[in-house]
C-alpha cells in the first residue's frame, strides 16, 4: 500500500503542473473576487435638480455619504439617465432643494433600502432645520450632535441572523470557500485520472498480479489523492488567513474536521467516476462538467441563502460541497455547535461511502 | 508444477478460452502458438489470475490458485503483452517500484533492480525516462520487470513484437540462458516461429481458443512427416497458377509467400515436372526452387489451414 502511495507522489514530482495551476487559481479567483467584493458599498448615481446650489448640494452629499453601505457619487443629470436607461444601474438620486426623487428603471428591492436611508437622513435634517429656524436656541444643532456622540442610553440589537433579519453575509469567506472547495474538485479528480490511466497502461494488471493486495492498491492512490486535496485546501485557507488576513475564526480543529469529510466525499466521487466512463478521455471530459454542476448547485458559486427556486434548493442538498459550506461558514462566522455541524458532516460521510461502494463496484465488474 | 484442467473463458456469450488443458514441468520452457484472438492471452490471464476463468481450473503444485493466488503470485513473472511501464518515470524507478511491490527492500532491491537492467543491457540509460526510450528498449525494461523478485515461472507475452532483429535476438538469448542455467520455467508466447523453435521443448497450438495440438517440436513436426515442401520464387505473383496450384488434387496445401509459393506435397511424389508445366502455361518465370522437410510453421498451416502471420 505504501509503495502505491509513494508512487504516487513520485510521479506527482514529475508532472506537479496541473495539481500547481488549481492551486494558483484558487489563489487568483479568491484574490480578485474577494478584492472586489471588499468595498462592498452600493454607488448610488446622485444628480441635482436645477434649483440645488452647488453649497446646498455638496452639503446634502456629505450627509449621505456617512453610511457605510452606499456611496453616493455625483454626476451631471445626463450622465445618470443615460446609466439608468442603459441598465448600467438600476436607479439613480435626484436631490432637490429640501426634497429629492429616485429615478427607476424597473420596481426593485434596491429602491426602498436607499429610499427609506435618503428618507431618514432628510427628515433628520429638515427636522433640526425647523427647529432652528423657530429659534430655540442657535446651539441647537451642536447639542444634539454632542447628544448623538455620548449617547445616554444604548440599546444594542443583535441575532445570528444578522441585523434587519437578513444573514450575515460574509462576502469574502463566501468567495475563498467557495473558490477553494471548487477548484479542489478538479485537483483530486484528475489526480485520481492516475487509476484510470492505470488501467490503461497495463501497469494495473502489473499490480493485481503481484502479492500486492488489490484493497492496498485502492488505498494507495485514494490516500495520495486524498491527501493532496486536503492539503490544497488548508494551504489555500492558511495562505488567506496569514497573509491576507482573512477572519477564519478561532475554531481550527472543526475546520479540518470538515474539510476532511468533504475532501474523501469528493475523493468518492471520483471513484464513481472512473467506474462510470470507459475511458480516461472520458473521465477529462465529464470532470469540468461534475465539478462546475456541483459547485453551482451547492452554492460555491453564490450563497445558497439568496436561491429561492425550490427545485434548485432541493438539488443543492444533494451535494456535498452545500454541506461543507454551510459547516465552514458555520464554524467561521456563525458559531454553529458541534451538534449542528452533525448531520451536514454525517451526510459528507455517507455520500463518501455510497460512491465509493458503487464506484469500485462498478470497476471491479469490468 | 502448473496445470490447467478445461479452462474456459466466455466473455459475453463469446468463447475466447475453450476448454484448454496444459501442464508445465519444473524449468520446462513452453510455447504457445496461435494466430491473433486465438485464445493466448486470455489463457495467460487465467494462469496469472488476472482474470477468473468461467469454468475449469488452474493448478500450482496440485492446489488450485483459482480462489487462493497468493502462492502463485510470488512465483509468477509476467510479462505482459502491452509495454506496462510508468512513462514519466525512469527505468530505474520503475523497477525500484516493481521490485517493492514484491516485497524487496533496501540494498537486496538495489541490487536486483542492478541485476535485471544489466541482464536486459540499459545499464548506462537506466536514468533517462521511460518516455525516452526506443520500443525495444521500452521492451525490455518491461521484461526486466517481471524478472526482479527470481521468478520460479516466467509468463512472456509477445515479448518481442514490434522490435528490431537485434533487441529480439538478445532478449531471446537472456531467456534461454535463464532457462538453461537457472532452471526458469517459461511459457512463452509468439508469432515468431523461429522464436518458439530455438527456445521452446515443448510446444502447444492454439486456435479458436482450443488446443489443436501439442507435443515437443519433433512430435509436431512428424504430423508432417509423410511431406515435404517445396518454396518456389517468382518473377511475381501469379493469382491465376496460385489458384491452378491450390485446385490440384495431388498438392495438400498452397500458399502464397513474399516471394512466390509455397506448397505441401506428399513425400516422393515428385510433381515438380507438373509445376514447371503449369508455371510455363501461366508464363510465370521460376526464379528458384527449394524442397525442404516440413517446419513447425508448416506444421500450423497444416493444421489450421492459415499463416501464423496475416
Ligand atoms: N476483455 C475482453 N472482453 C471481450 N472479449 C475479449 C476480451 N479479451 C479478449 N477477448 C476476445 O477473446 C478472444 C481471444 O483473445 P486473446 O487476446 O486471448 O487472443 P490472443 O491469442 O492473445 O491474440 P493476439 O495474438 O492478437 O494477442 C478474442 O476474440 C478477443 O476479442
Ligand atoms: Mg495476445
Amino acid at each position: 500500500m505504501k509503495s502505491v502511495f509513494l508512487l504516487q507522489w513520485q510521479r506527482f514530482r514529475r508532472a506537479p503542473i496541473l495539481v500547481l495551476a488549481m492551486f494558483l487559481l484558487t489563489v487568483v479567483f479568491v484574490f480578485f473576487i474577494a478584492g472586489i467584493h471588499s468595498t462592498n458599498q452600493l454607488t448610488v448615481y446622485t444628480y441635482s435638480h436645477e434649483s440645488l446650489g452647488e453649497e446646498e448640494r455638496d452639503a446634502w452629499l456629505d450627509m449621505l455619504n456617512e453610511s457605510d453601505v452606499f456611496h453616493f457619487e455625483w454626476m451631471e443629470e445626463s450622465e445618470a439617465r443615460n446609466a439608468v436607461a442603459t441598465g448600467e444601474v438600476s436607479l439613480a438620486l435626484q436631490l432637490m432643494e429640501e426634497d429629492y426623487r429616485i429615478l427607476l428603471a424597473a420596481e426593485e428591492q434596491t429602491r426602498y433600502i436607499v429610499d427609506n436611508y435618503v428618507n431618514q437622513v432628510f427628515m433628520e435634517e429638515l427636522r433640526l432645520r425647523e427647529i432652528e429656524n423657530s429659534g430655540v436656541g442657535i446651539d441647537f444643532r451642536s447639542d444634539v450632535t454632542q447628544a448623538m456622540e455620548e449617547p445616554v442610553l444604548t440599546v444594542t440589537s443583535s441575532s445570528i441572523e444578522g441585523v434587519d433579519g437578513s444573514f450575515i453575509h460574509d462576502e469574502r469567506l463566501q468567495v475563498l470557500f467557495g473558490m477553494t472547495l471548487f477548484f479542489v474538485i478538479y485537483t483530486i479528480l484528475f489526480s485520481l485520472m492516475n487509476v484510470a490511466e492505470e488501467k490503461k497502461w497495463g501497469t494495473w494488471n502489473r499490480l493485481i498480479v503481484s502479492p500486492l493486495r488489490k484493497w492496498e492498491v485502492y488505498l494507495g492512490h485514494l490516500l495520495y489523492c486524498f491527501m493532496i486535496g486536503y492539503a490544497q485546501i488548508i494551504v489555500v485557507f492558511l495562505l488567506f488567513q496569514q497573509v491576507l488576513g482573512f477572519d477564519l475564526g478561532n475554531r481550527y480543529g472543526t475546520m479540518l474536521v470538515i474539510i476532511g469529510c468533504y475532501t474523501f466525499a469528493i475523493v468518492s466521487l471520483g471513484m464513481l467516476l472512473i467506474g462510470l466512463v470507459r475511458t480516461s478521455q472520458q473521465l477529462q471530459a465529464i470532470i469540468p462538467i461534475v465539478a462546475t454542476a456541483i459547485a453551482m448547485l451547492g452554492g460555491a458559486f453564490w450563497p445558497i441563502e439568496i436561491v429561492t427556486n425550490d427545485i434548485m434548493l432541493l438539488l443543492s442538498k444533494g451535494m456535498p460541497i452545500f454541506y461543507a459550506m454551510d459547516t465552514l461558514k458555520g464554524a467561521a462566522i456563525y458559531d454553529y455547535s458541534v451538534l449542528d455541524m452533525v448531520t451536514p458532516l454525517s451526510f459528507m460521510v455517507l455520500f463518501g461511502v455510497v460512491c465509493m461502494g458503487v464506484g469500485i463496484n462498478l470497476m471491479e465488474r469490468r | 508444477m502448473l496445470e490447467t484442467e478445461e479452462l474456459r473463458k466466455i466473455f459475453k456469450g463469446k468463447t475466447a478460452v475453450d476448454g484448454v488443458n496444459l501442464y508445465m514441468d519444473k524449468g520446462e520452457s513452453i510455447g504457445l502458438l496461435g494466430p491473433n484472438g486465438a485464445g493466448k492471452s486470455t489463457t495467460i490471464s487465467m494462469i496469472s489470475s488476472l482474470v477468473k476463468p468461467t469454468s475449469g481450473d488452474v493448478r500450482l503444485h496440485g492446489r488450485s490458485i483459482i480462489k487462493d493466488p497468493t502462492n502463485m503470485r510470488q512465483v509468477l513473472g509476467v510479462v505482459p503483452q502491452e509495454i506496462a511501464l510508468y512513462e514519466e518515470l525512469t527505468a530505474y524507478e520503475n523497477l525500484k517500484f516493481f521490485g517493492r511491490i514484491y516485497g524487496l527492500r533496501g540494498k537486496l532491491l538495489e541490487s536486483k533492480v542492478q541485476e535485471v537492467i544489466e541482464l536486459v543491457g540499459l545499464k548506462d540509460r537506466q536514468k533517462e525516462v521511460v518516455t525516452t526510450y526506443s520500443g525495444g528498449m521500452k521492451r525490455r525494461v518491461n521484461m526486466a520487470a517481471a524478472m526482479l523478485h527470481e521468478p520460479e515461472i516466467l509468463i512472456m507475452d509477445e515479448p518481442t513484437v514490434g522490435i528490431d532483429p537485434q533487441s529480439r535476438s538478445h532478449i531471446l538469448e537472456t531467456v534461454r540462458e535463464l532457462n538453461q542455467k537457472k532452471g526458469l520455467a517459461v511459457l512463452y508466447t509468439s508469432h515468431y516461429m523461429e522464436e518458439v523453435e530455438r527456445l521452446c521443448d515443448r510446444v502447444y497450438i492454439m486456435d479458436h481458443g482450443r488446443v489443436i495440438a501439442s507435443g515437443t517440436k519433433e512430435e509436431l513436426k512428424s504430423i508432417l512427416s509423410g511431406e515435404e515442401t517445396i518454396l518456389i520464387d517468382l518473377d511475381r505473383q501469379h493469382p491465376k497458377l496460385f489458384k491452378e496450384l491450390e485446385g490440384n488434387k495431388s498438392i495438400l496445401q498452397a500458399l502464397e509467400t513474399e516471394k512466390g509459393l509455397k506448397l505441401i506435397v506428399p513425400k516422393g511424389s515428385r510433381l515438380l515436372g507438373t509445376v514447371f508445366q503449369i508455371a510455363e502455361r501461366h508464363h510465370a518465370q521460376i526464379l528458384n526452387v527449394n524442397v525442404q522437410i516440413p517446419t513447425l510453421e508448416d506444421v500450423f498451416l497444416h493444421l489450421t489451414g492459415r499463416k501464423l502471420r496475416d
